[in-house]
């Protein structure tokens, strides 16, 4: 057991036996959270409209956009590794960046909700289930694979899935476990 | 060895989601009403049962081929290791690497690994309790990072389809690796990495 209570903004506690980080106070973690999490959500919505990567040969185009990718594993008869993919790299990320957003922005007006506890407990099951920053890798060896075969020319959705990317690595890294369960806690509390 | 007292030791439990300590007498967690449990139920069992489910679905997952690659009219399968030679004959031995790294080295380490941290738990090891917690968060770390091969296949099929020129189709083995992928990640998951520590107290 550690007493992590006397933790202040910007100190860090771990774990005395293995040395893993156990939790961080960090400055305005929740209004980065809110920040970085609403620009995410609108780099995926142009990553969502716009051409991902175009194809040609031999004087045939192929445009590939983003929402193709399961869908054409739908269509090859693959509906369940289509649905593992649309969850992997759409679902699952969208919904944990909306319910994070949500719920920092709560916390950050120190407003208590019933729905939070359900909320927190689904983003913390489903955080490790997304994966953004491994289909950017998956994108970088399809291109150098294909690169061969023909030409192929990146579209702004691949720009904007890319800052995605980050913009939803930079506000899952702010949304320490420990300190978001203790203000929730807090607030439930004192209501 | 530690001065640190465990919960354990005072009847505490830790919640597995929201790291809140209750009295290990709850079957709930009062703050997130998560079931509470001193250790994960079952641990090694459903490691175990994962693990094993996990080495039978890579068989398949090697030997049919994960994509068909059809060029004007003659069709071509490849199977994942047959696409790393075929990467490395096309002289793109750094994505090759990437791709043996990714889609054969780390599914059949991580196997490995958490046999051994299971093997361990009960048993004298030449590692360390602090570098087995290491072999552990490494292991969760890199797991879904094998996805990798199954999104290149998504990506190539929705990409290239060029009738009667090029067009590539997905295989079966797409599907029993990504479940090979899924069940090491949740045989990760359902480990408690404390066992590993719970054995280190008790011979001391």
């Amino acid at each position: 057991m550690v007493d992590v209570s006397e933790l202040t903004t910007g100190m860090s506690a771990s774990c005395p036996r293995c040395g893993f980080m156990l939790t961080r106070k960090r400055r305005d973690a929740y209004r980065r959270i809110i920040a970085f999490a609403s620009a995410g959500l609108i780099f995926l919505f142009v990553a969502n409209n716009y051409p991902f990567l175009s194809f040609s040969s031999s004087g045939l185009e192929s445009v590939m956009t983003l929402r193709q990718t399961p869908g054409a594993l739908w269509a090859n008869d693959m509906p369940e590794v289509s649905l593992l993919v649309a969850a992997f790299i759409l679902v699952i990320p969208a919904a944990i960046l909306l319910m994070m957003l949500a719920l920092s922005f709560s916390l950050s007006q120190d407003r208590y909700h019933a729905w939070m506890t359900p909320v927190a407990k689904t983003i913390f099951l489903a955080r490790n289930w997304s994966m953004v920053e491994v289909f950017i890798i998956g994108v970088i060896v399809s291109l150098v694979k294909i690169a061969a075969m023909a030409t192929v020319e990146i579209g702004l959705a691949f720009w904007a899935y890319a800052a995605f990317t980050i913009c939803f690595t930079l506000s899952v890294a702010h949304l320490d476990r420990y300190q978001c369960w203790q203000d929730i806690e807090r607030l439930g509390v004192a209501r | 060895m530690s001065a640190v007292a465990t919960g354990a030791s005072r009847e505490l439990a830790s919640c597995h989601l929201c790291y809140k300590l209750a009295p290990n007498s709850l079957s709930h967690c009062p703050r997130c009403g998560s079931a509470l449990h001193l250790r994960k139920n079952d641990s090694i069992q459903r490691t175990l049962a994962l693990l094993f489910t996990a080495c039978l679905l890579y068989i398949p997952a090697n030997l049919y081929p994960i994509m068909y690659t059809e060029q004007l009219g003659s069709t071509e399968a490849s199977t994942i290791l047959g696409g790393v030679v075929l990467l490395i004959e096309l002289g793109s031995l750094p994505i090759a690497m990437v791709i043996f790294v990714f889609s054969v080295m780390v599914p059949s380490a991580k196997i490995m690994a958490i046999f051994y941290l299971v093997w361990t738990v009960e048993r004298h090891s030449p590692l360390g309790p602090r570098q087995r917690s290491l072999m552990y968060r490494v292991t969760e770390l890199i797991g879904k990072w094998s996805m990798v091969d199954v999104f290149v296949v998504a990506i190539l099929v929705a990409l290239v389809h060029l009738s009667g020129l090029l067009v590539i189709r997905p295989g079966i083995a797409a599907l029993s690796f990504a479940g090979v992928v899924i069940v090491t990640m949740v045989a990760a998951e359902s480990f408690d990495c404390r066992l590993i520590w719970d054995n280190m107290e008790e011979t001391k």
